[in-house]
């Protein structure tokens, strides 16, 4: 059952002009705080029943019905190379929808809020990062003087995850 | 203009254009037998007459002058002043192929043409007016009528111009707007007014328009009537009623006669009176065909017209979307049952009952539900043929050979989407059959064939699968050389080649090494190509058979599912996971018995004395590396003339599936053709039979690797 709908306004770029306020939706995966543009996730859902498709790659959870569409599910932790780790009762698929209409979702740990941040706040640095990760990296994110979000690209974590 | 008119203009001009062009078939036909058949000609005007009006009405200019010279060539031969002969008819067949040209650049979004589809209306154009250099007889005294107007009409209106002129009646002309939600109604009503008066003889868009959504219309009118009982009786907000002048109603009707077509045809005007047809390379007799039955054309189309309103025309995605409905209600069906076998067992006997009875009577309309969506899916496969029919014409005249085609099954049913995908690989198999199959005239009379050749094409349908075949009378693929090329290619070892069967030799000719070359033609072989037309077909979950027999002929078999909505099958579970399979390729289920043997590194099994190569789904799909724990089952999956059994852990029963893709995320995993939904929300993997025998019976290891590598 889906939680929570977006509401397609939260802003997907990269950079913003000062003043601007993205808004994110932060999530936890390995113990770790990450966010994506609000605006990418079409639906958060609690993770149905998931069928694994042999010969898919590796990152490739399966498939599942969400509400009679066929959604491909990846795993952030293998798209991001972290531990394995079963579904918990926090476990969410973060769903979104690709240009050419497919439904793709994410599965995350937990889903945690949504934060808003300004210009000021972000810092795009994809380089600080560098490797294999930083493809889908849009940034950094400093909501406070001790919280550091990375910020990542949902739909680019998503192609990754299905090559 | 609305899209959703538009789309209707599109739709209606593709029929017209298909209609028009199983009507030259016949039209064809006849004319080989050495008959003619004026009525057929005269559908064939009244169709590019129809075609004419509506293209110029949704702006459609090219396709609305193309149609204005097919009229114009169509009437030249209705009325007998044109002959018909094979020229004239290979003019029409390629104006229908420029006119599906013409029409598919309306269809894009940007409707910008294509310089080599211009290229070929003009061809067709010039070759019209090569054949139509016969002329036509038009000096016939002088009308006096505006020029403007009577390049306009079509010979068949300008002869009823003619004739309402000298009848003494007067020529109006009523310049009417519509509204475009309302023209279809109030353009009838007003040609029923103006029928009261005299005749309609056209009515033609003026471009004039004030407004995009306001339509102008002249109709050109001819009655005895004086224009103030004409004003009175069409009286319209904005219609406006003038005389125009002709050579009765005026006295200076000594205006030189400048008679001009609608399109260009200068070098007609200057054949005016040249009344001997001159087809540039006539090799029909002259003949004069029957006198046209002038007035039958309006009524008739109107009869057609009204039937073709019943008809509605809905995009199959809506009939998809039906489908899933349906598939949902299909798991709530099952939850029901469930629900009524609890309540029975555990709480009210009398109730349950009742319910299973609910439940049996909800399961039978789902049924009729399900069938009635299906069967608005499914089309004769005869319009594909008819376009076919052109194609077999077309090639064999390129080619030189003469080919009759033998048609059955046309009217066999199929689902629309496989129809669409159906023409290509076809046209393919058919092209190679005149090319490769068909010997030429003088080898045919050596071995003592008749000159012409035969291409049997036959549709039926078997069970839940449509058979069609296309069966050629030629000589036969040369399996020697076929096997040589591949050899040379790389594709097998020349040791591996004479251990190949009959039937794996005929695979050879879908590998795709063997396709590109040139000279592959000279192995007699289909090669061209035909490995795209097995992932065409494989990909409507079809397959290809080839039976050959030197000096007698070929035949290639298809076997395509009816549907691709919903089917039934077989759900299995493999290692705690479940799968479907179509029941449609299982022949039979049976226990896997201890003795399985090893036969050059496959495993088989013997049922009832013949071998049955086996596949063990654990291990082909890597699920697990254990052994299963109880006995297996063998399910006998049988695709074409192929056979392999799938190794199961068990069989948990049947259900009707809607299938659904795997997102193109997934596209390139192979051996699953999609994804069903099997209630409670569990998904189960729907197994590509085709695909997992393609990989495990491909003629050999080297071959494998060449298909998978070239």
């Amino acid at each position: 059952m889906p939680e929570l709908t977006s509401e397609r306004r939260g802003l997907r770029s990269v950079r913003m002009e000062d003043g601007e306020v993205a808004e994110l939706l932060a999530f936890m995966c390995d113990g770790e705080p990450y966010a994506v543009g609000l605006g990418s996730v079409h639906e958060i859902v609690i993770p149905p029943p998931i069928t694994p498709v042999p010969r898919s790659p590796r990152a490739v959870l399966g498939v599942c019905s969400v509400r009679g569409e066929l959604a491909t599910v990846v795993d952030l932790r293998a798209t991001l190379g972290l531990g394995e780790l079963q579904d918990t009762s926090r476990s969410r698929i973060l769903l979104a929808r690709l240009a050419h209409g497919e439904l793709v979702g994410v599965r995350v740990d937990e889903v945690r809020q949504v934060v808003r941040l300004t210009a000021s706040q972000i810092e795009y640095s994809s380089q600080t990062l560098g490797g294999d990760v930083s493809e889908g990296v849009r940034g950094i994110g400093r909501p406070n003087s001790k919280e550091v979000i990375v910020i990542l690209d949902l739909v680019s974590i998503l192609a990754k995850g299905c090559l | 203009m609305s899209d959703q008119g538009r789309e209707e203009f599109l739709t209606e001009a593709q029929d017209i254009i298909e209609a028009f062009a199983r009507n030259l078939l016949a039209i064809d036909a006849a004319h080989k037998k050495g008959t003619s058949e004026p009525e057929l000609l005269n559908e064939a005007f009244r169709a590019m007459h129809t075609l004419k009006g509506l293209a110029s009405l949704f702006g459609a200019g090219g396709l609305s002058s193309l149609s204005h010279r097919l009229e114009d060539l169509l009437d030249a031969l209705r009325l007998g002043r044109q002959t018909l002969s094979a020229d004239v008819l290979d003019v029409l067949f390629a104006a229908v192929e420029v006119c599906h040209q013409l029409l598919a650049t309306e269809k894009e979004e940007e409707g910008v043409l294509d310089p080599l589809v211009e290229e070929n209306v003009a061809k067709v154009l010039r070759s019209m007016e090569l054949v139509l250099g016969g002329g036509v007889d038009k000096s016939a005294g002088d009308t006096g009528v505006d020029p403007a107007i009577l390049g306009v009409l079509t010979e068949y209106e300008e002869h009823r111009l003619r004739a309402n002129l000298d009848a003494g009646l007067r020529l109006y002309r009523v310049r009417v707007q519509f509204d475009l939600m309302t023209i279809d109604k109030e353009l009838e009503a007003l040609k029923d007014r103006a029928r009261q008066l005299g005749e309609v003889i056209t009515y033609l868009p003026t471009g004039e328009a004030t407004s995009p959504d306001v339509l102008e219309l002249d109709l050109i009118f001819a009655s005895g009537e004086e224009t103030t009982t004409i004003r009175r009786e069409l009286a319209r907000d904005n219609a406006t009623v003038e005389e125009v002048p002709t050579a009765g109603s005026r006295k200076d009707s000594d205006q030189g006669s400048s008679l001009r077509r609608g399109a260009p045809p200068s070098s007609i005007a200057a054949i005016v009176n040249s009344v001997v047809p001159a087809p540039p390379m006539g090799v029909g007799a002259p003949r004069s065909l029957d006198p046209p039955a002038p007035g039958v054309d309006k009524a008739t189309q109107v009869k057609d017209q009204r039937l073709a309103r019943r008809a509605v025309r809905v995009h199959i995605h809506k009939l998809d979307r039906l489908m899933n409905v349906v598939g949902e209600l299909a798991i709530l069906k099952t939850s029901l049952h469930d629900t009524a076998e609890i309540v029975r067992s555990d709480l009210d006997r009398h109730l349950g009952g009742e319910l299973h009875q609910l439940h049996r009577i909800l399961e039978r309309r789902l049924e009729d539900l399900q069938n009635g969506i299906l069967e608005m899916r499914m089309v004769p496969l005869g319009q594909m043929f008819d376009r076919l029919a052109r194609g077999v014409r077309q090639i064999s005249r390129d080619l030189g050979k003469e080919v009759r085609l033998v048609v059955t099954g046309a009217e066999t049913e199929i689902d629309k989407l496989i129809v669409e995908e159906l023409g290509d690989p076809l046209l393919h198999m058919l092209r190679n059959a005149i090319d490769h199959g068909i010997e030429n005239e003088e080898a045919r009379l050596v071995a003592k064939k008749s000159p012409a050749g035969t291409i049997a094409l036959n549709a039926y349908q078997k069970g839940s699968h449509v058979m069609i075949e296309v069966e050629d009378d030629g000589r036969g693929v040369d399996e020697e050389k076929l096997a040589k090329r591949a050899v040379e290619r790389g594709a097998i070892d020349a040791s591996a080649a004479g251990m190949l069967t009959q039937e794996e030799l005929m695979g050879l000719m879908f590998l795709p090494g063997l396709s590109t070359r040139d000279d592959v033609s000279e192995v007699s072989g289909r090669g061209v190509g035909m490995d795209v037309v097995k992932t065409n077909i494989a990909r409507l979950g079809g397959v290809i058979d080839v039976q050959s027999e030197r000096g007698i002929g070929t035949k290639m078999t298809l076997t395509l599912p009816v549907t691709l909505a919903i089917f039934r099958a077989l759900l299995v579970k493999v290692h705690d996971q479940e799968f479907a399979v179509p029941l449609s390729a299982i022949s039979e289920v049976l226990n896997l018995e201890g003795r399985t043997r090893q036969v050059e590194g496959r495993e088989v099994t013997t049922v009832r004395g013949a071998t049955l190569p086996l596949c063990r789904l654990r291990q082909f799909f890597q699920l697990t590396n254990e052994p299963a724990e109880n006995r297996e089952f063998v399910i006998v999956a049988r695709v074409g003339e192929r056979r392999l059994g799938l190794v199961v852990d068990t069989i948990a029963g049947q259900q009707d599936i809607v299938i659904k893709s795997l997102g193109r995320s997934l596209e390139t995993v192979r051996g699953f053709s999609g994804a069903t939904e099997l209630g409670s929300q569990r998904v189960g993997l729907v197994l590509d039979v085709g695909a997992v025998l393609d990989e495990m019976l491909s003629p050999g290891e080297s071959l494998r690797k060449a298909a998978l590598y070239a």
